[in-house]
C-alpha cells in the first residue's frame, strides 16, 4: 500500500491524539466502530457555549493509517468549526483530501460519524443543561 | 526530522551490491562481453574463464564441486528446476513430495502445482519455536518420497533448519534432499556435504551480489542427481538450463561469494552482536513484545519481533521514513505473514510483526536510532487506542 504524503505525515506527527474529560458538561464524545472489528475512533469536542464554536477536538483511534490519518483530519476541520456545521463534514471530502484508495472509504468514513456523535452527545448534554 | 533515508534493516529481502563486487562485475557489460558459449574466439574464452572463476567462487561457499553448480535467473527458479525437475525424472512409486509450512512461497506454490499435475505433497507444520518435529518428519517420509525440502535458514524468522538430521531421516527412505539456502549461505557454515544436502538453491542479491543471477547446486556424485530442465534451448549448463549466461552476474555472484566466504566468521559474530542488542532495546522501551522463532538456531542478523496492541499496517508507516523493515517476506507484504500463521500467531499479531534483518553495513547506531523509532512509533500507537 503506497499512501500519500498527507496520510504520512499524519500518521508519524498526530498532533491532535488525545482526550478529553468525557463528563465535562462542555465535551462530547463520539465513537464508531470497534476494537474487535479492527478500527475503532473516537473524537471528542469542547465546545464554547457562548458561540457554539468548537474550540478543542481531539482523537484516539485504533486501525490502519487511512484510520488515523482520517481521525486526524477530521479533529483538524472540527477546530474552530461551528458546531451546527459539523454535519457539512462528509466522508468523501476525507478520502479526496487525503488521497485515500477507495477500499479505505469505510474508514474515513468512521471518523467522520464519531465527529457527528460527538456532537449529538455534547446537544444531549447541552440541551440537558438548558 | 526526517532522515534523508531510511536506516535499511531489510537486509533478508535484498542487499546492495558490494562495491568490490561491482568493479568485478563491470568489465562484464561492456569491453568483455562475450557469450560463455562462443567457443570460436577469444571474447567467448574470456567470458567463459570468468564463469568458471564464478562458478568456483559459489561452488566453494557451499563446499560444492564447480561442475555440480547451474547458474539459474535467481532462487525461484532454483526452486522451481530442484521439485519440477526432480518431478519429471522420479521413477514409477515415486510421486511424494514432503515440505514445511514455513517454506518459502517459491517452494510452497511449486508444491501445489506438482500436486495439481499428479504428485502428492505432505506440507508439515512447525513447533511454536518455528522448529522441526522430527518424528513427525520421520513418520512422513516413505519409500514413494522423491525429496524432502527444508530450508536451511527461514527469511522471516530466521529459523536454522537441522538439515543434518532431516538427510538421514530422507536417506533412509531413499528420498533427496533439497534446501533453499539463500538466507543461508554466506551468513552462516553451509556445506553440502558435510549436511549431506542433494540439492540447493542460492542467490546473489541476498549477499551483496547482483540480483537476477542464482545458482541450482546439483549433486553429481553419492548420488548422482538428475533433472529435467524448465526450458528447452541450448543445453546449456549440463542440460538442466538452457539460454546465455548472465555473465556479469555470475562474475559479481562469485565475487560476492567469494568475499561472503571471508567475512562470514567475524561477520557472524558482530551481527549477533547486534542483533542483541538491538532486542535488548526493543525489550527495554515497549512492553510486552513477542519474538518470533527460537533464538538459538537462529541467522546471526535477524530478529522478528510482533507487537500486541498495535495495527501492523499503520505500524510500518509510522516506521516507514525512518526505518527499512518490514513485515514479512517482501514477496508477501500484503498478507499475513504465512510463517508467522504457521507457528500459531493469530492474524491480528502476524500482521503486527517486523521483520528486522541486519546486514553487512547496519551499525550500532543504527541500530540504536531503529530502536528509538520503533519503540516511538509502538508506543505512540498503542496510547492512541480508544480505551
Amino acid at each position: 500500500m503506497i499512501y500519500s504524503a498527507a496520510v504520512i505525515a499524519r500518521v508519524r506527527d498526530p498532533k491532535y491524539a488525545g482526550w478529553l474529560p468525557r463528563d465535562a458538561p462542555d465535551v462530547g464524545t463520539g465513537e464508531a466502530g470497534t476494537l474487535d472489528s479492527g478500527t475503532m475512533a473516537r473524537i471528542q469536542i469542547r465546545v464554547e457555549e457562548s458561540t457554539r464554536r468548537i474550540d478543542q477536538a481531539v482523537f484516539k483511534v485504533f486501525g490502519c493509517s487511512a484510520a488515523i490519518a482520517s481521525a486526524s483530519l477530521v479533529t483538524e476541520r472540527l477546530r474552530g468549526a461551528p458546531v451546527d456545521r459539523v454535519r457539512e463534514i462528509d466522508a468523501l471530502t476525507v478520502v479526496a483530501e487525503l488521497a485515500l484508495p477507495p477500499e479505505r472509504a469505510s474508514v474515513a468514513a468512521l471518523a467522520v460519524t464519531a465527529a457527528r456523535h460527538a456532537v449529538e452527545d455534547w446537544e444531549r448534554k447541552h440541551d440537558r443543561n438548558l | 526530522m526526517t532522515n534523508p533515508r531510511p536506516i535499511y534493516l531489510d537486509y533478508h529481502a535484498t542487499t546492495p551490491v558490494d562495491g568490490a563486487v561491482l568493479d568485478a562485475m563491470l568489465p562484464f557489460f561492456s569491453d568483455r562481453f562475450g557469450n560463455a558459449a562462443s567457443r570460436q574466439y577469444r571474447y567467448g574464452w574470456d567470458a567463459q574463464a570468468a564463469v568458471d572463476t564464478g562458478r568456483s567462487a559459489v561452488a566453494a561457499l557451499i563446499g560444492a564441486d564447480a561442475k555440480d553448480i547451474v547458474f539459474t535467473s535467481g532462487a525461484t527458479e532454483a526452486n522451481n528446476l530442484a521439485l519440477k525437475g526432480l518431478a519429471e525424472v522420479s521413477g514409477p512409486g515415486r510421486n511424494h513430495f514432503v515440505t514445511i509450512a514455513t517454506e518459502h512461497k517459491s517452494v510452497l506454490d511449486t508444491c501445489k502445482r506438482l500436486e495439481r499435475d499428479g504428485c502428492r505433497t505432505t506440507v508439515l507444520p512447525v513447533n511454536g519455536d518455528g522448529s522441526i518435529d522430527l518424528e513427525q518428519l520421520r513418520a512422513s517420509v516413505t519409500g514413494q518420497t522423491v525429496a524432502v525440502s527444508v530450508m536451511a535458514a527461514n527469511n522471516e524468522i530466521g529459523v536454522l533448519a537441522p538439515l543434518r538430521e532431516i538427510a538421514e531421516i530422507a536417506h533412509a527412505k531413499g528420498a533427496l534432499v533439497h534446501s533453499d539456502a539463500v538466507q543461508a549461505a554466506g551468513k552462516v557454515p553451509f556445506d553440502v556435504n558435510a549436511l549431506s544436502v542433494d540439492l540447493a538453491s542460492l542467490t546473489a542479491h541476498k549477499l551483496y551480489g547482483p540480483k537476477g543471477v542464482g545458482a541450482l547446486y546439483v549433486r553429481r556424485k553419492n548420488p548422482r542427481v538428475t533433472l529435467a530442465p524448465l526450458f528447452d534451448g541450448g543445453g546449456h549448463e549440463r542440460g538442466m538450463r538452457s539460454g546465455t549466461l548472465n555473465v556479469p552476474g555470475i562474475v559479481g555472484f562469485g565475487a560476492a561469494a567469494l568475499l561472503a566466504r571471508e567475512q562470514m566468521p567475524g561477520e557472524a559474530a558482530r551481527l549477533t552482536q547486534l542483533r542483541d542488542r538491538l532486542l535488548a532495546g526493543l525489550k527495554k522501551h515497549v512492553s510486552d513484545l513477542v519474538v518470533n522463532g527460537c533464538l538459538e538456531a537462529r541467522l546471526p542478523g535477524n530478529l522478528n519481533v510482533s507487537f500486541p496492541g498495535v495495527d501492523g499496517e499503520a505500524l510500518l508507516v509510522s516506521l516507514c521514513e525512518d526505518v527499512a523493515v518490514s513485515s514479512g517476506a517482501a514477496c508477501t507484504a500484503a498478507d499475513p505473514s504465512h510463517v508467522l500463521k504457521a507457528l500459531g500467531r493469530k492474524t491480528d499479531l502476524a500482521l503486527a510483526s517486523l521483520r528486522f534483518g541486519l546486514g553487512r553495513w547496519t551499525t550500532a547506531e543504527e541500530v540504536d536510532a531503529a530502536i528509538a523509532h520503533v519503540a516511538t512509533a509502538v508506543n505512540r500507537l498503542r496510547a492512541m487506542t480508544p480505551v
